[in-house]
């Protein structure tokens, strides 16, 4: 057993948890997406591509850049979900609702692959 | 070829050019250079900081949740938290020690208990971190990754042919400055950490990347330069014989097309390099023996071919006085003196050898000469005293005892290490042989002009009033200092002007070293050998009837270079120079004129 392995495998498959949890339901339905997963979501992401820095592999290297994409999507939604409780006149309308979620739904994407590449690299690991 | 000092010049340098390096079958491409090196500083810096960047991250997201739950009250005390984005706000200008206050509400007692709690946390973070980026900055592995990178950057915009010089000791340092002085780029491998900052600290005129590797690592070695079209020539002299040996087998077989020129101290190790490719090979101690050879029969020939092979502007060394051709003492009978006591008995000279004794008393190293040696060897009536141990000391008390011996007799001693140079001078040896002088001079020798190694090898054939002569004629002409060398080749391309009188086949040397400011003044220039299919004319006169194709070595100043050049090139100042006639260079006054070169010599 490979404990990094193991680290990566855990903040992976979380990011990807998290984020599924908080997409799911009504896109543009506040009161369906707790902004306290989004928030986890988002540090689990990034933990899970600062795992990858530095990976020489080619697979390593794949990682690394879906993580990137799916930190920068849901920081791009928190940017958003902040802009519209702080800033905006009406808080957490539909429509600001819907595009803090279709963000972190493009997130959500990322995180499939990137749990994807992972079974790939485990399932083509020869050595048991 | 029955004097066997003309067998020894063409043993040592050969019919050059003839027999070029030998190219294997199937010549590699260039060696590529692994990718993963170069770019080793980053992923270094980025794979080290995961923990501290991870350890951040976390204390910062465990800071913000905790202070957006801990309930806290507005200015009414109404019951109110902070969001996510207020308790973020606040924990960026908190743990970054900017600190504007208790934002936007003041704080109840549970929130400054947390609060407390996470700066405690994030210093630790932070302090962690810079700590762990610091250390980093510290690291050799690190630093070396950056240097490498630098150096490759350096070696790839280098733009212009560039030497790879392996080793960086005494000799190397010297070949390297007069490299520098002749506006050659070249670039350093060694595996010692002083010498490769040195490099920095000789300031050399142009900017010469320097790399800290082992060279026997190929990989290292084609990073450093062979992996480079630009690469012109690899010199090896590590004071190691095997890793010399190495890289000329390196070389020789990941790029046949570049000559090597390595330095060894064991014939045995010379064979072997001359078995891959064609390396020119420099050993030292055998080249010593050759040198005082030259100097026994000619003094005016060895202070020429020494001048020649100095770097450009060095002083006319002074003429040494002939050495003395009775009997000659050898102290020391290593590989030094055995080379060197060879070589005096091929001249014909009469040699003693001082051997140490084999058994030494107690305490003492064997083969270590003591006075009653010196006694034996009936100092008082030798004609010169040579000291070979390959310990300096050793050599220094022979000298000073062979002295007060007999005063008389010439004193050589062998230098081994440069750095001992100021004791031999207060000593004042009559000879001193450095290796690595000698070892610069044979490379400059073979670097400085391919056509310069027609010539070289003919001077010991030409005698000593010749050589003289030459001398006299070089400081006349070019005056004091190493003049430059160069190769004219009088064919079409390179002498376009010249192509009616060459077809004449009536042009004389002298009349082509002309000043095109005055014809009546000879060019600073003096030519030191003619080649003709294959035959050379050394030295030839001023009345030597030139033809096309002729190649010419021809030395003198860069302003005298720039005017030949001129003549080579432009055909009214052809024709000025070699027939004192002046052709107009427009194109309707030449259409009026020409009637092609004038046969009769105006005087101008």
């Amino acid at each position: 057993m490979n404990l990094e392995k193991v680290i990566f495998g855990f903040f992976v498959l979380l990011a990807a948890t998290l984020n599924f949890g908080f997409f799911l339901g009504d896109i543009g339905d506040p009161s369906v997406h707790n902004v306290y997963e989004l928030f986890a979501a988002v540090v689990v992401n990034l933990i899970a591509t600062v795992l990858k820095f530095g990976d020489r592999t080619q697979i390593g290297a794949v990682q690394l850049a879906t993580s990137l994409v799916a930190s920068l999507q849901l920081i791009a939604a928190a940017v958003v979900w902040t802009y519209a409780t702080n800033v905006a006149s009406d808080a957490l309308s539909h429509e600001m609702t819907a595009s803090v979620v279709s963000l972190s739904g493009g997130a959500v994407f990322a995180n499939i692959v990137s749990v994807v590449l992972l079974v790939v690299e485990t399932v083509s690991f020869q050595r048991r | 070829m029955g004097n066997p000092l003309l067998i020894f010049w063409y043993r040592i340098f050969g019919e050059e050019e003839e027999n070029g390096p030998r190219s294997y079958a199937g010549a590699q491409p260039l060696p590529s250079i692994p990718s993963g090196q170069t770019s080793a500083g980053i992923l270094l810096v980025l794979r080290r900081m995961r923990i501290p960047l991870v350890v951040i991250i976390v204390i910062f997201a465990v800071s913000v949740l905790g202070l957006s739950l801990i309930p806290g009250e507005d200015a009414q005390g109404d019951p109110r938290r902070m969001g996510i984005f207020e308790s973020f706000y606040f924990m960026s200008y908190t743990a970054t020690t900017i600190g504007f206050g208790e934002i936007p509400h003041t704080f109840t007692a549970a929130q400054r208990m947390w609060v407390t709690f996470a700066i405690f946390l994030s210093v630790i973070g932070w302090a962690y971190a810079i700590g762990s980026m610091l250390a980093l900055l510290q690291d050799r592995a690190f630093r070396r990754a950056l240097a490498r990178r630098h150096f490759v950057r350096k070696v790839g915009h280098l733009g212009e042919p560039f030497l790879l010089l392996v080793g960086y000791g005494n000799a190397a340092k010297r070949l390297a400055r007069a490299l520098d002085d002749m506006g050659r780029r070249f670039a350093v491998v060694d595996y010692d950490e002083n010498r490769v900052a040195s490099v920095d600290l000789d300031s050399y005129r142009a900017d010469t990347p320097a790399l800290l590797a082992d060279a026997r690592d190929t990989a290292k070695l084609a990073m450093a330069g062979l992996g480079y079209p630009n690469c012109e020539g690899v010199i090896a002299l590590t004071g190691d014989d095997e890793t010399n040996l190495d890289v000329t087998m390196t070389a020789a077989l990941l790029r046949p097309d570049v000559p090597v020129i390595a330095r060894t101290f064991s014939r045995e190790i010379a064979e072997k390099m001359r078995a891959f490719g064609a390396p020119e090979v420099v050993n030292p101690l055998d080249r010593f023996g050759d040198h005082l050879r030259i100097l026994l029969r000619s003094p005016a020939e060895y202070q020429l071919m020494v001048w020649l092979t100095s770097s450009p502007g060095t002083p006319l060394p002074p003429r040494r006085a002939p050495l003395p051709r009775g009997r000659w003492v050898v102290c020391g009978y290593g590989r030094f003196g055995r080379e060197l006591t060879d070589d005096l008995r091929a001249e014909g000279l009469e040699v003693t050898v001082v051997e140490g004794k084999r058994e030494g008393r107690v305490g003492q190293f064997a083969g270590r000469i003591d006075a009653d040696d010196l006694e034996s060897a009936d100092i008082q009536h030798a004609a010169a005293v040579v000291a070979a141990t390959e310990d300096d000391m050793t050599n220094l008390w022979l000298v000073e005892e062979a002295r007060r011996i007999n005063g008389e007799a010439l004193e050589v001693a062998l230098q081994n290490r440069a750095a001992n140079s100021p004791l031999f001078d207060a000593v004042g040896v009559d000879i001193a042989l450095v290796s690595a002088e000698v070892v610069a001079h044979e490379v400059m020798a073979r670097l400085a002009n391919p056509v310069l190694m027609r010539f070289l090898p003919q001077v010991p054939r030409q005698g000593e009033e010749w050589a003289s002569h030459m001398v006299e004629r070089l400081v006349d002409r070019c005056g004091r200092g190493t003049p430059d060398l160069w190769r004219v080749r009088l064919t079409e391309e390179e002498a376009p002007a010249l192509a009616p009188w060459l077809a004449e086949g009536e042009l004389r040397l002298g009349d082509l070293l002309r000043s095109p400011r005055g014809r009546e003044t000879p060019l600073g220039v003096v030519t030191l050998t003619l080649l003709r299919s294959g035959n050379r004319v050394i030295g030839p006169d001023d009345d030597y009837l030139l033809r096309r194709d002729d190649q010419l070595l021809i030395a003198g100043g860069p302003s005298a270079r720039r005017a030949l050049d001129v003549t080579l090139t432009d055909e009214p100042t052809a024709s000025y120079v070699i027939d004192g006639r002046i052709v107009p260079s427009g194109w309707v006054g030449q259409l009026l004129s020409r009637k092609g070169p004038s046969r009769s010599r105006e005087e101008v």
